[in-house]
């Protein structure tokens, strides 16, 4: 597999990491070998401790990983100088994070134009048809913080798709969820993301979402 | 977007961005209050203390006889009698010698006894509206006496005998005003100018006083007055004689010559006024030191503000990160939040520096007659705004440093 790797004998892929692994004191956490194609959907379980997120944040860029490397499009993203790591996150990775956060001075609004602008790509039209989508677009000037947990979490996989990226990693995106909004929110990111031909990784240990996702990694069992 | 965000990270936060602007612009209020205070107190006692070259009167606090005789602020000295400076009037150094005589006054503005010279040689003053005064009792209103009392050309009223309090009006003696005198922005815009005659006419007293002792208007006797004795001018007194010279060597000669006498006394307006603005500008040094101690307080309080807020905003800070923010454009927006807070602190320092500056020169001009303004402007004000500016960015940097460190992965972990 390393050498095949190596000369590009498999199909062209989204996401490929090779070797990763994290060291956070005496303990050393590696990872399996991930391989996702275009517009592919993934589920990452595994029980607390066993490195999800930590998996999530290397394969965003945001945590760099003690050996291996992480190809996204073909890019590697820990090559790059942090300044085009974050353009390049910008352009291509979505997140949805078990609690959302926003900025809480801004409008509902704002604070997607803002992800937009992050990335240089305002487009107020996408961010209208996104918001009609969720049903969410008469909080369109609400304060940040007048909004439930609910609709923050709807708001916050709208804020990972305005800039139509490549992938979303979602960490936890229902833990905190009761069923009904468990359901609402991965049918909204799996639907969301197919209809815009975008990747998606969740990483959990709900079960409760477990037989949605065929595509499955179990960290427990590394 | 980046401007609306820093904009918005300041107005969400009133009370500790609020606390940081009080701060800065209480400072820049004292700064700009002293500074305008002073640059007008110098460029009004400048400006008139140079039309004079020497003051000649009586002897005693040579300070308080310029103040009196030029700015028409302070009390007289007393009083001189016109045939012992008589030789000033012919003296081949002296350009002009113009003799004043003040005792009353017209609703808290000084009447002078004086010649025409005085408006036309020290004041390069003339007549709006009417003539010079040419008779006894005819008066030359200066523009705002005529503006603030409403008097106009045939208009007459009666002198009240000192300053401040005034015991008794001289209601023997109507003055009439004859003419206004074009605005100038100067102290003799405040003046009531008639001729020494009205002022002997007025105050006959047995010794021919022209003018008396403001402060003790009260113990004047006022029964004592023969309204109809005829004064004659070589008896008379006067308050001060103001002295223009016409050679550079004048001041080496004429003081001495006036200070050997035993009842004279020259005072050189410019000397005098130097020597005040020296003795106040430690007390200003002062306050300026103490703004600049408020500004330091200010400065620390945009740091210790904005770092709370990075302490709050962490996890903002991160989710910006996460969306591809760059930390530099994370350190711009902190900047931009000391840059804001440095803009707002400067403009309402300064817009309150001129208000009260403005209400201070309304209660200066009812008090002294002098007209200090708030819509008077410094360069330096400029400079302090962008220094302010400047700043509010420069403590900006510390929070910004807090935030280009913040490990995004930890923050988000212990929150996610």
């Amino acid at each position: 597999m390393e050498l095949a790797y190596i000369i590009g004998l498999n199909q062209k892929k989204l996401i490929r990491t090779n070797n990763i692994s994290v060291k956070y004191g005496e303990i050393d956490i590696k990872f399996p070998n991930i391989n996702l194609d275009y517009g592919g959907q993934m589920l990452i379980m595994g029980k607390s401790g066993s490195g999800k997120t930590s998996l999530l944040n290397i394969l965003g860029g945001l945590l760099s990983p003690q050996t291996g490397n992480v190809l996204v499009n073909d890019t590697d993203l820990f090559s790059m100088s942090n300044n085009k790591r974050d353009n390049f996150r910008g352009q291509q990775i979505g997140f949805v994070f078990q609690t959302p956060h926003f900025i809480k001075s801004l409008s509902v609004n704002d604070n997607l134009k803002f992800s937009q602008y992050m990335s240089s790509k305002v487009n107020q039209p996408k961010i209208d048809m996104l918001l009609k989508k969720v049903e969410l677009n008469h909080l369109k000037k609400s304060s940040i913080q007048n909004l439930s947990e609910g609709e923050k979490q709807r708001i916050s996989i709208i804020r990972a798709l305005v800039n139509q990226p490549s992938i979303i990693f979602a960490d936890e995106p229902t833990s905190a969820l009761d069923d009904n909004s468990c359901n609402n929110v991965v049918d909204l990111l799996t639907n969301l993301s197919q209809e815009n031909n975008t990747t998606l990784v969740i990483v959990t240990h709900d079960k409760r979402i477990k037989d949605k996702f065929p595509n499955q990694i179990n960290l427990n069992d590394f | 977007m980046i401007f609306k965000l820093a904009w918005r990270n300041i107005i969400t936060r009133p009370l500790s961005s609020g606390l940081s602007v009080v701060l800065l612009s209480s400072s820049i209020m004292v700064i700009v209050l002293s500074m305008l205070t002073m640059k007008q107190m110098r460029s009004k006692f400048n400006e008139n203390a140079n039309k004079i070259d020497l003051v000649v009167g009586a002897k005693g606090s040579r300070l308080q006889s310029v103040l009196c005789n030029v700015f028409h602020i302070d009390y007289p000295n007393g009083n001189i009698k016109l045939k012992e400076v008589d030789f000033l009037f012919k003296h081949p150094f002296v350009k002009s010698a113009i003799p004043i005589s003040l005792g009353d006054s017209y609703k808290k503005h000084r009447i002078i006894g004086t010649n025409p010279n005085f408006i036309t040689e020290i004041y390069n003053g003339s007549i709006l509206k009417g003539n010079f005064f040419n008779k006894s009792l005819e008066v030359v209103i200066g523009a705002n006496v005529a503006a603030k009392l409403k008097l106009d050309i045939g208009d007459s009223f009666y002198g009240s005998h000192g300053i401040e309090e005034s015991t008794h009006d001289h209601e023997d003696f109507p003055y009439r005003v004859v003419g206004i005198l074009s605005p100038t922005g100067e102290i003799i815009d405040q003046l009531i100018l008639t001729s020494l005659e009205s002022v002997w006419q007025v105050h006959p007293h047995n010794d021919k006083k022209g003018s008396f002792d403001l402060k003790t208007a009260e113990e004047h006797d006022h029964h004592s007055h023969d309204h109809k004795t005829e004064v004659s001018e070589n008896n008379s007194e006067v308050t001060a004689v103001l002295v223009n010279y016409n050679s550079p060597r004048a001041k080496f000669s004429i003081p001495g010559i006036v200070n050997q006498k035993n009842a004279l006394m020259g005072a050189e307006p410019a000397i005098e006024i130097k020597q005040l603005l020296d003795l106040i500008e430690p007390a200003v040094n002062v306050i300026y030191v103490l703004s600049l101690f408020i500004f330091g307080i200010s400065l620390f309080s945009i740091v210790v503000t904005l770092l709370n807020s990075m302490k709050d905003r962490k996890y903002e800070i991160s989710m910006m990160r996460v969306g591809g923010a760059s930390v530099r454009l994370i350190f711009i927006s902190i900047i931009l939040e000391g840059f804001f807070i440095g803009l707002i602190g400067s403009i309402s320092g300064l817009i309150l520096g001129h208000s009260i500056m403005g209400i201070m020169a309304r209660f200066l001009n009812i008090k002294y007659n002098y007209q200090f303004s708030g819509l008077v402007f410094d360069s330096l004000e400029l400079v302090l705004l962008f220094l302010t500016i400047l700043i509010g960015m420069t403590a900006a940097i510390f929070p910004a440093i807090a935030a280009y460190r913040l490990d995004i992965s930890k923050t988000l972990k212990n929150k996610t």
